[in-house]
């Protein structure tokens, strides 16, 4: 008995590795993937990193006007004079935070829901139908509605893109999710008499959620886009709060003399949605064994 | 019916069960009058050839099949005075995994790969006997050593793609018995393991039935593993109970002419005249295919013209053999052998 658990003892600190840490070795082996995160981790440090400027956004230097990049300003000043470097910092603030917590609370809903709709049949259909109907106005035309009808904040612009978002983050767990429920280990649970609720979190949820996962990137990358129209439409994140889409926006009557002003928040927006798509194939690749090699 | 010398009540008593399932052309009935009894600490095989309800059966057992696109149009399943058939799903789910627990044919597919051995035990000992963490822990450990699984406390902790296909069938037996079923249901539990595997599982669970006084009921296609582990044999075929005897009576004179058939197809040892196999000709009907009389009327060597005039009765020849075949019961005599191709 006692050398029984001398044993064990000894044995458990060398466990092997686990394998989530194998999918995070992987992932992190993975050029795409690399890329992705050291973009989308260099846009948040700079966003977090905003005030080092030490230069409020919205001080104005009118005699200081549409200076073209220089050393004082280096990425020029606006039609207000203000510094278009310090407004894309502080603008990366509002566009990342958008986009993040699009992604999260549209793949929460849709996880949700899909697994609901996957799981209680009699729900299945209206539920179906009900995202089918928001799936079939564009995105964007669905969320100008909603912010249009909600008042131009930075809460609407959240709420109108997870709604127009939250339809796609459905259709793929119920996906994922209607071919695991036939699975063995589901009926498995079944028979060990597990309930419907306790089925569909334990047993169903963590087992679909992997495609959403992915999504989620390319979500966080197309909220990012979608509030930069929003803002350009007025419709947005209201100046002076600077966000990537309104200082596009504003920039837009002066592109000719100015260009600085609508070219850099435009930078950062490629640069962010380049950085989420690179992150997310590469999670796609490591998350879905079939595709393996090809990345 | 006179049940052989048993107590009282049995543990489970499927009486003319019939089930259906919904089909693109209407209802089609995959199990059809099946009545059966299990009794405390039997053991209990079902064979039978691939369609022929065995799984099926015994899923509607716990009533596991999918609402709306199955039904029962007649028969019972009683346990403990109730009927599982109609019982509500609350109490159902305090069967399932208690009373009546059961093993599946695919180890690889049946635990979940997100969660450890661990968590995957506890979950039965926590939904059906409110455990806490970690007293379903040290249980959990017990019983991987009850189902000897090597170095338990280690592996408790790990998920299940670490171990192979013996070992998960192993953790899916410990999942089974955690709460100390009185039944417990064993769907091919060894199709999927390679032979030598498959023996140590059979012994297994033979020894897990003598420690622990429970029924199995072992489902198979494979006649070796019934003769093996079973003490009483039920075969069926085409959704139809067609023999049910005890295991040396079932081969050493099989009545029915498909069991005849299915013993004829086993290559042996000691005979010389094992250069070719028998095989029963014909297929299994399709469950949809109207046959008049006997199901097995059309493969049958000794069909007679009355076969195919009235489906035939389930008849007790003696105590507790039961045959689906009137020229058999009508002429059989305590002599008559199972004459062989």
């Amino acid at each position: 008995m006692t050398d029984l658990s001398i044993r064990s003892v000894a044995v458990s600190p060398v466990l092997a590795p686990r394998r989530r840490f194998m999918l995070l070795r992987r992932l992190l082996a993975h050029r795409s993937f690399q890329i992705g995160a050291v973009l989308v981790l260099a846009l948040t440090l700079a966003a977090i990193l905003a005030p080092l400027t030490g230069v409020d956004p919205s001080s104005m230097r009118v005699r200081l006007r549409f200076r073209p990049p220089s050393e004082a300003f280096p990425f020029g000043s606006d039609n207000f004079g203000r510094d278009v470097l310090t407004r894309v910092l502080y603008g990366a603030r509002v566009s990342l935070w958008i986009g993040f917590v699009v992604a999260l609370l549209s793949g929460l809903c849709g996880a949700v829901l899909g697994v609901i709709a996957a799981q209680i049949r009699g729900l299945d259909a209206p539920l179906m139908r009900l995202m089918d109907a928001l799936m079939s106005f564009p995105a964007i035309l669905l969320a100008l509605g909603i912010t249009a009808a909600l008042g131009p904040r930075m809460e609407s612009v959240i709420i109108a893109l997870t709604v127009a978002y939250v339809p796609a983050g459905v259709r793929i767990v119920r996906a994922s999710a209607l071919v695991v429920r036939e699975l063995d280990y589901v009926q498995a649970a079944r028979i060990a008499g597990a309930g419907n609720f306790r089925i569909m979190l334990r047993h169903i949820l963590p087992n679909s959620v992997g495609p959403l996962l992915v999504h989620m990137t390319f979500v966080f990358a197309y909220s990012i886009l979608a509030e930069a129209a929003l803002s350009f439409l007025g419709v947005g994140v209201q100046p002076p709060t600077p966000s990537w889409g309104n200082i596009i926006a504003e920039g837009r009557d002066y592109a000719t003399e100015a260009w600085w002003v609508m070219l850099f928040p435009g930078l950062g927006i490629s640069l962010a949605a380049l950085g989420l798509n690179l992150l997310g194939d590469g999670l796609r690749d490591v998350l879905d064994p079939r595709l393996k090699g090809t990345g | 019916m006179a049940a052989a010398g048993r107590s009282n009540e049995p543990l489970v008593s499927i009486q003319d069960l019939t089930v259906q399932f919904r089909t693109d052309r209407g209802w089609t009935t995959a199990v059809e009058g099946v009545s059966f009894d299990i009794g405390d600490g039997d053991c209990v095989g079902v064979v039978g050839e691939s369609g022929s309800g065995k799984s099926v059966t015994a899923l509607s057992m716990l009533r596991l099949h999918a609402r709306g696109t199955s039904r029962f149009p007649t028969g019972r399943v009683l346990h403990a005075g109730r009927d599982l058939l109609t019982a509500p799903e609350r109490e159902l789910r305090r069967i399932r995994g208690g009373d009546i627990a059961m093993v599946f044919q695919d180890p690889m597919s049946s635990l979940n790969p997100v969660l450890t051995i661990c968590d995957q035990i506890s979950e039965t000992l926590r939904l059906h006997q409110g455990m806490s963490r970690p007293d379903a822990r040290r249980r959990a450990i017990e019983l991987l050593d009850l189902v000897r699984i090597a170095d338990a406390p280690r592996r408790v902790d790990e998920y299940p793609h670490r171990l192979s296909g013996g070992m998960r069938q192993r953790v899916m037996i410990a999942i089974a018995i955690a709460c100390r079923p009185r039944l417990l249901i064993a769907d091919e539990p060894t199709t999927a393991l390679d032979v030598t595997i498959q023996a140590q599982i059979l012994e297994l669970l033979r020894d897990l039935r003598a420690e622990l006084g429970m029924a199995v009921m072992l489902i198979s296609h494979d006649l070796g593993v019934i003769a093996e582990f079973a003490r009483r044999v039920i075969v069926m075929y085409a959704g139809r109970v067609v023999e049910d005897a005890p295991v040396e009576v079932l081969f050493r004179k099989p009545l029915h002419p498909y069991t005849e058939g299915l013993m004829a197809s086993m290559p042996s040892l000691d005979g010389a005249d094992t250069a070719t196999l028998y095989s029963i000709p014909g297929r299994i009907p399709d469950p949809d295919e109207t046959i008049a009389g006997c199901r097995f009327g059309p493969r049958c060597s000794y069909a007679e013209p009355a076969c195919s005039a009235v489906p035939p009765e389930l008849v007790s020849v003696d105590g507790g053999h039961r045959v689906r075949c009137p020229p058999r019961t009508r002429t059989v005599t305590p002599t008559a052998t199972g004459a062989r191709q």
